[in-house]
């Protein structure tokens, strides 16, 4: 197995506020990986330095073992999509424009689309299950649809390895599950890498196959799903006092809440992880 | 019977009488001085009349925009049309203000203030020479006013004499546009003291069927209306600054006007063409000069 | 509209035209057509009436022909400064909306027009006189005006050291407008009567160049404009996802938007000072082409700069003839246009 993607030791901080501390993650073909995190524990950050979106104070990334550094961005472009948590247009585009936006990075400046780039958008509008949809103005489609149409425009950007960034956190609990299918079809059936970082524990569970779970800007454990994702590490992840089982029916671990845990089993004390010094500063603010 | 008893309340009754009138009379002068003394002005063509009759020495304050006479020059300035300085009028304690008349709400105040007002409007020319008269009769200078307007008067009817049985020539008065550039021209319609100014001079006003005093052309109409003389007015501070060749050369960007190509295109410089004061009539005869040269030989 | 669509343009034609290339074609065609046929329509009408045959006599000395210099002088170049002045403001009004994500921004938005107006009104009230070339001052004035409220604007967007923010580019550029429209009043206040009054006169917007120096002047920077507009239509769409989104799909957000920043406003920078501020047709020409032809900016760009000058033209041909021999200015029929359209636009979305 091939290693795509590797970071390698990453910090990452703006204003004095240290965002990430010393990361260090693979991510290998094929993989179904997830960040998984409370917020403010830097999963977004760390998505976006993956992506190349924002360059590291320390440490590298390597995309197929060049520094991403290295790359301009419509290199980086075609070889990682990002699906961002949600689209909003200032101006109203059609699906297929939307998908097609997606072959940006693989055109010369002037170039215009021709029939092989229209050929793929289609082609991706039918894995996502969004053909039906190629005339329809992108705002007037639900949640669900608009994140399938912003899946499809990935893959025609990028077939290989997709970031996903909280993908559902704005969806209902339909398209989640649509969402997840489509995302574990595309895994298995089209060898797509994908790369979720998400705060909700059963999605996790329930799609990827490895885990990086982060706290604070630093990584807690990292490993296969039914490996590392425990009792203990929960706690130590969230506060939260969790059962964790493997759900025959469901065929996947799932997660269910008990209680919070009391302030004197706290695992950290409150506001600590994020400064070096803990100088009892409040949690770090959202960086999505 | 008469006795001295009646003769006595006859005394009396007249005494009584004298008293009535005397205190009445001093009651009057105490309450109204005869003639304004503190006047302020807002209007530099009243400003121009002011001088022009004599009240010059009872002018406490003028106009922001008063150039003339050169007396004005260390005057305290009050603002103007859409700017008075209320504050620096009262301070002068004027007793009689010439104002626009369009100026509602000074005029409301000095009306509260029992301030003797002077109310002005843009009027034609014959207008002009009837405010002097005005002006002379409120301000107990009325020979001195007659014989300023009488003059004018004469100095515009010795004009038309002049330009009387010529042929009028066709002008095209322009009294506003960019420097250096024949644009945003605006130029004088058949309306309005212009109008009248033409007219006086022997001119035949090339826009005189728009009934507009103002009339904002193009280079397109200007090429049309074809006329004979283009008198291109000049005032105010760019006076200093300007280049009369290159002012004067704009013009030949149209040379089929017939006033380009035989050379009568007059740039007549100064603000005695614009305010319709004291020395309209001099300003007049200049332009008659211009249009009918052999006329002043 | 219906006329559009059948003809293959327009947003829901992908069945049956998906094609980007045929329908830039169309676009191309059906808009350059309609441009084209303004300007030469246009400078066969006035208030005048002209024989053609007159004009291009060339046995008339020029000096004597009223016929050639109406044509020549007074009708073309106002009709050649309206497709300058009509294309730029439109094209710059479609990139401005696009850099800041919002259909309602126009050219005028981040304040290059409040600069240019002010440099208008300094030279007016204060009789600055100078010229370069035969170019006179007022347009210069503007347009320096123009450049200094772009290098101020930019400036304050570049005051934090996170890049290049629209947010903070539209807070700047909307605070500059304030600022120079007050420092204009004040401008105003201190002028005379006559001058006030000019100042008003040109902020209405004039055409009448009367010579072919100013277009001349303004061509350059409309042309060095309309080259950096030609490499945004695909950057522009992409941008619409947003800048983080834009930046996953290879644009180089930061300087895609320094481009599209600096190329608008010259172009609006070149346009007001040769005429004047002329508003509505930075709003209304794009909206009108997005009606007609979609979002895609690789069509609505052109086409807007098109229908910009056709629409332009067109407005200054009203302003010349409809009150003839009083010239209304062309900002006013602008106004008298845009304002109704987009009272129907309010409508029409609710």
């Amino acid at each position: 197995m091939s290693v795509l993607l590797q970071a390698t030791d990453i910090s990452f901080g703006y204003d004095g506020l240290l965002v990430l501390q010393q990361v260090t993650v693979a991510i290998e073909r094929g993989d179904f990986l997830g960040l998984l995190g409370p917020n403010g524990s830097g999963k977004t950050t760390l998505l976006k330095v993956l992506a190349g979106m924002l360059r590291p104070d320390r440490g590298q990334v390597r995309l197929h073992g060049r520094p991403l550094s290295g790359l301009t961005r419509g290199e980086i472009a075609r070889q990682l999509a990002v699906v961002p948590q949600e689209t909003r247009l200032a101006f109203e585009y059609t699906v297929l424009e939307i998908v097609l936006m997606g072959r940006h990075p693989h055109l010369r400046t002037f170039e215009l689309e021709g029939p092989t780039d229209l050929a793929a958008a289609r082609e991706a509008l039918a894995a996502t299950g969004t053909s039906a949809l190629e005339d329809r103005p992108f705002n007037t489609l639900s949640g669900g649809e608009k994140q399938r149409v912003i899946i499809a425009s990935a893959l025609v950007q990028s077939a290989d390895l997709l970031l996903l960034d909280e993908p559902t956190a704005s969806l209902d609990l339909r398209y989640q599950l649509e969402i997840g299918s489509l995302l574990a079809v595309l895994n298995r059936d089209r060898n797509v890498t994908v790369v979720l970082s998400t705060h909700d524990l059963n999605f996790a569970a329930s799609l990827c196959r490895r885990l990086v779970l982060l706290r604070g800007g630093r990584v807690l454990e990292s490993g296969e799903t039914r490996v590392v994702l425990t009792r203990e590490a929960i706690r130590r992840l969230y506060d939260v006092n969790a059962d964790v089982s493997f759900h025959e029916r469901a065929g996947h671990l799932t997660v269910v809440p008990i209680g919070v845990t009391p302030d004197a089993e706290r695992a950290t004390p409150r506001g600590g992880g994020l400064l070096a010094s803990g100088a009892g500063a409040p949690d770090a603010r959202e960086d999505a | 019977m008469r006795t001295r008893r009646s003769e006595q309340l006859r005394t009396i009754r007249s005494l009584l009488c004298t008293l009535a009138l005397a205190t009445m009379a001093v009651a009057q002068a105490a309450a109204q001085p005869s003639t304004p003394n503190r006047i302020v002005s807002l209007v530099p063509s009243v400003t121009e009349m002011l001088f022009a009759i004599g009240a010059g020495p009872r002018v406490v304050g003028v106009s922001s925009y008063d150039r003339q006479p050169p007396q004005v020059a260390g005057m305290t300035r009050v603002g103007g049309l859409l700017n008075p300085d209320v504050e620096r009028i009262f301070r002068l304690r004027p007793d009689f203000v010439a104002v626009y008349a369009t100026q509602d709400d000074l005029r409301a105040q000095l009306a509260r203030a029992q301030i003797r007002e002077f109310a002005y409007s843009n009027t034609d020319l014959a207008g002009v020479t009837s405010t002097i008269r005005e002006l002379g009769r409120r301000l107990g200078l009325d020979t001195q006013a007659n014989r300023t307007a009488d003059e004018m008067e004469r100095r515009l009817a010795s004009t038309r004499s002049r330009v009387v049985g010529r042929a009028r020539v066709r002008v095209l008065l322009v009294f506003g546009r960019e420097p250096r550039a024949l644009r945003n021209i605006d130029a004088g319609g058949g309306r309005g003291f212009h109008a009248d100014m033409l007219e006086a001079a022997g001119a035949a006003n090339v826009l005189a069927d728009v009934h507009r005093a103002t009339v904002p052309l193009n280079t397109e109409a200007i090429l049309k209306l074809a006329p004979d003389v283009i008198i291109d007015l000049h005032y105010g501070d760019q006076l200093a600054s300007m280049d009369m060749k290159a002012e004067r050369s704009v013009w030949n960007q149209l040379p089929a006007i017939p006033a380009v190509k035989t050379g009568r295109v007059y740039l007549l410089l100064g603000d005695e063409f614009v305010v319709p004061g004291p020395r309209i009539a001099d300003a007049i005869e200049k332009i008659a000069r211009a249009l009918h040269p052999d006329a002043f030989k | 509209m219906a006329v559009f669509w059948r003809l293959g343009l327009g947003p829901q034609t992908h069945e049956k035209m998906p094609n980007i290339r045929s329908r830039l074609a169309l676009t191309l065609a059906v808009f350059g057509a309609s441009a084209l046929a303004a300007c030469v329509l246009a400078p066969l009408v006035g208030s005048t009436p002209l024989s053609l045959r007159r004009v291009f006599d060339r046995s008339i000395p020029f000096q004597d022909n009223v016929d050639a210099q109406i044509f020549f002088v007074a009708r073309l170049p106002r009709v050649l400064a309206a497709a300058l002045v009509g294309s730029t403001l439109a094209a710059a009004g479609v990139v401005f909306q696009a850099l800041l994500r919002n259909p309602l921004a126009t050219p005028f938005t981040l304040g290059v027009s409040a600069g240019a107006a002010l440099g208008a009104m300094v030279a007016i009230t204060f009789g600055v006189d100078f010229a370069v070339g035969t170019l006179p001052t007022v347009p210069i004035a503007s347009f320096a005006g123009a450049l200094g409220a772009v290098a101020i604007v930019y400036a304050m967007a570049r005051a934090r050291h996170h890049g290049f923010s629209t947010n903070v580019l539209l807070l700047a550029g909307v605070t500059l407008n304030s600022f120079f429209s007050a420092l204009i009043l004040f401008v105003q206040y201190l002028a005379d009567f006559t001058q006030t009054f000019r100042t008003v006169r040109w902020l209405m917007g004039d055409l009448d160049v009367g010579s072919y120096t100013p277009i001349l002047a303004a061509v350059p920077f409309a042309a060095l404009s309309f080259a950096a507009f030609a490499t945004l239509p695909r950057s522009l769409n992409v941008l619409t996802l947003g800048p983080e989104a834009a930046l996953a799909r290879g644009i180089e957000v930061v300087s895609t938007q320094r481009l599209a920043f600096f190329s608008a406003s010259l172009a609006t920078g070149a346009a007001v000072s040769l005429g004047g501020p002329v508003g509505f047709i930075g709003i209304v020409v794009p909206h009108l082409v997005r009606l007609l032809v979609g979002s895609d900016h690789r069509l609505v760009l052109p086409a807007s700069a098109l229908f910009g000058a056709a629409f332009l033209i067109a407005c200054d041909v009203g302003a010349r003839t409809l009150m003839a021999p009083t010239e209304i200015p062309v900002g006013v029929i602008t106004a008298l246009i845009g304002g109704p359209f987009f009272l129907w636009l309010l409508i029409k979305r609710s």
